[in-house]
């Protein structure tokens, strides 16, 4: 196997990571960030303080709870694998969920304060004419939309560069669950510089993207 | 007697008090008229179902939409009322049309009622705008069509033509009267401004802190306040503090700092009222040359301030001899005719039909 090869399977780890982990995010992400904005002072502190536990958690010790919670010594675990076969401990998948509960804080964070700035005005008026679902998908989705990508692109940046977490849920196999941030990590470990070298840039490379994407996004937000 | 479209009875705590209003309404414009923070739009509110109230009960026609006791709470979706907020509150990423068409359920003709809204407000041609491309009148007119887009028994209007220039709210303000008459409309109309709550108003209910001060026919109101309050908030200039009261026949005859003034018209409040006012309008109060006698009713008094607003002239008099100092407002046109500008010295009339007292 060619280093090569191992790195452009590290890249591709790396994306089906971040695919998978930002559309985690999406869904529970956009729900949590709605009832924080929409909820009473007490609730939205409540909601904001887990939804942002995983911030100031190291990633190492989210990756430890995953495994306790994906692994065979749980029940929830036991019941993953025995009853829906699911295997997400050494997986690339469980890789993910690992990278979208990191992720979680930031595309939270992003998307309810693109659902503050609403006017208060306009959700009122909606609510006296319609459903709070058609309310949410027809005023708060369409008005929060830039926020929405915003967060998601953050989300995105933030599970490709994750490391802690995967790595201890997910290990280190390349070609299988090694991502790029770990790949560097055992370039460093081996001393092979030309290859930490060059994933390092590529993470760069990327990363300026994502933030050329980021202010393009918000760009848009501010001229509406 | 016609049953009330509207009857609303609303408590509730607020920061700096308590709001407590009862509130009836029928195939009328009913203005809520006071000054900012009184409040007017948190009963609107209460009634749209935007804000639950600690007391009281809501009813819109037969339906009962909220009663504390009975823990009925209807959603605000789900009440026959239409709200249209301060700011217009467009949505701004829908079309004219589909602003007026959202609140609409949806059926096979949802599309030729949106034309004919589009129509009746004179927007015609111009359903395919975004707000932002519309003028601040358009604007209002568009969320005028999207509250009666939904049908329902009452419009609740708050300010809505709080942001636009005199120009545009004359003329606004005429289309509200015009489709008001048309469909039959129940509105209650927010406003703070008093000369907007004197041309719209059927019935004005005067709020202050939180209370319903006096509810009634708009003449009634503005001619016989129910205390020195209302006369305060309905810009009664002239408020007199009387005393020696003496009743009969329906007219008081009062005591205002020296000089005896008949009262043409008494407020309830006033017969077991501690401290009486007598009060005029400043338009009210006729000049009259200086003669000699001094007559019932009559004050004499010399400018003392005077402020010209292009059509009306506001002049304030100090007594020259016994009596109160008086505001008077007169045309541009017999302020020039009497030569006010050269002449400082009156007598002044305060005609008994005109002069109103009320509890102090």
């Amino acid at each position: 196997m060619s280093p090569g090869a191992v790195d452009v399977d590290a890249l591709r780890v790396s994306a089906q990571v971040m695919v998978l982990a930002t559309l985690l995010c999406l869904v529970p992400g956009t729900a949590l960030a709605w009832a924080i904005a929409r909820s009473g002072k007490n609730t939205a502190a409540l909601l904001s303080s887990l939804a942002l536990l995983p911030l100031v958690l190291p990633p190492s010790a989210v990756g430890y709870y995953l495994l306790y919670a994906f692994g065979r010594q749980s029940a929830f675990g036991n019941f993953l694998i025995d009853d829906l076969g699911l295997r997400l401990v050494f997986t690339w998948p469980g890789a993910a969920i690992a990278a979208a509960v990191v992720s979680l804080p930031l595309f939270v964070r992003t998307a309810q304060a693109g659902f503050e700035q609403i006017d208060p005005e306009l959700l009122a008026v909606a609510s006296t004419m319609a459903s709070p679902v058609r309310s949410f998908f027809a005023v708060a989705l369409p008005l929060a939309w830039p926020a929405l990508a915003a967060a998601t692109l953050i989300a995105a940046a933030r599970s490709l560069g994750e490391f802690g977490a995967t790595v201890i849920i997910a290990g280190s196999v390349p070609g299988e669950t090694q991502t790029v941030p770990a790949a560097i990590y055992d370039a460093v470990q081996a001393g092979d510089r030309p290859r930490a070298n060059a994933l390092a840039f590529v993470s760069m490379v990327l990363g300026l993207i994502f933030l050329a994407a980021l202010s393009l996004v918000l760009q848009r937000q501010r001229h509406r | 007697m016609e049953r009330h479209v509207l009857r609303a009875r609303v408590g509730k705590r607020l920061g700096e008090f308590e709001l407590d209003v009862d509130l009836a309404a029928r195939n009328e414009l009913l203005v809520l008229f006071g000054p900012s923070g009184s409040g007017k739009s948190i009963t609107l509110r209460a009634v749209a179902g935007l804000v639950t109230p600690d007391a009281g009960r809501i009813a819109i026609g037969e339906t009962v939409v909220f009663d504390h006791d009975r823990g009925v709470r209807a959603p605000a979706r789900e009440r026959p009322v239409a709200w249209v907020p301060q700011g217009y509150s467009l949505f701004p990423h829908m079309t004219a049309r589909q602003n007026i068409g959202f609140g609409m359920p949806r059926r096979m003709d949802a599309g030729d009622r949106i034309d004919m809204l589009l129509a009746l407000l004179g927007l015609d041609g111009l359903g395919g705008r975004y707000p932002r491309t519309l003028s601040g009148g358009q604007q209002q007119r568009v969320a005028l069509a999207r509250a009666l887009a939904r049908n329902a028994d009452v419009l609740l209007l708050d300010e809505p033509f709080s942001a636009l220039d005199e120009a545009l709210r004359a003329g606004l303000r005429d289309e509200l009267l015009r489709l008001r008459r048309e469909l039959g409309l129940t509105i209650v109309f927010v406003t703070h401004d008093l000369r907007e709550a004197h041309l719209l108003a059927d019935r004005l209910a005067v709020l202050d802190e939180g209370r319903i001060l006096q509810i009634g026919e708009r003449d009634d109101v503005f001619r016989r306040p129910a205390s020195r309050r209302v006369a305060e908030l309905t810009g009664v200039q002239n408020l007199l503090a009387a005393s020696q009261v003496d009743y009969s026949d329906g007219r008081a005859t009062v005591d205002a700092d020296g000089v005896r003034l008949v009262c043409g018209s008494i407020a309830p409040g006033a017969y077991e009222a501690a401290r009486v006012v007598a009060g005029i309008r400043a338009e009210r109060v006729n000049l009259r040359r200086i003669q000699d006698g001094a007559e019932e009713n009559h004050v004499r008094g010399w400018i003392t301030g005077e402020w010209a607003y292009g059509n009306t002239h506001t002049l304030r008099f100090a007594p020259t001899g016994p009596g109160p100092e008086l505001m008077v407002e007169i045309a541009s046109r017999p302020y020039e005719v009497l030569h006010v500008a050269e002449q400082r010295e009156w007598l002044l009339e305060l005609p008994p039909e005109d002069l109103h007292l009320m509890p102090a």
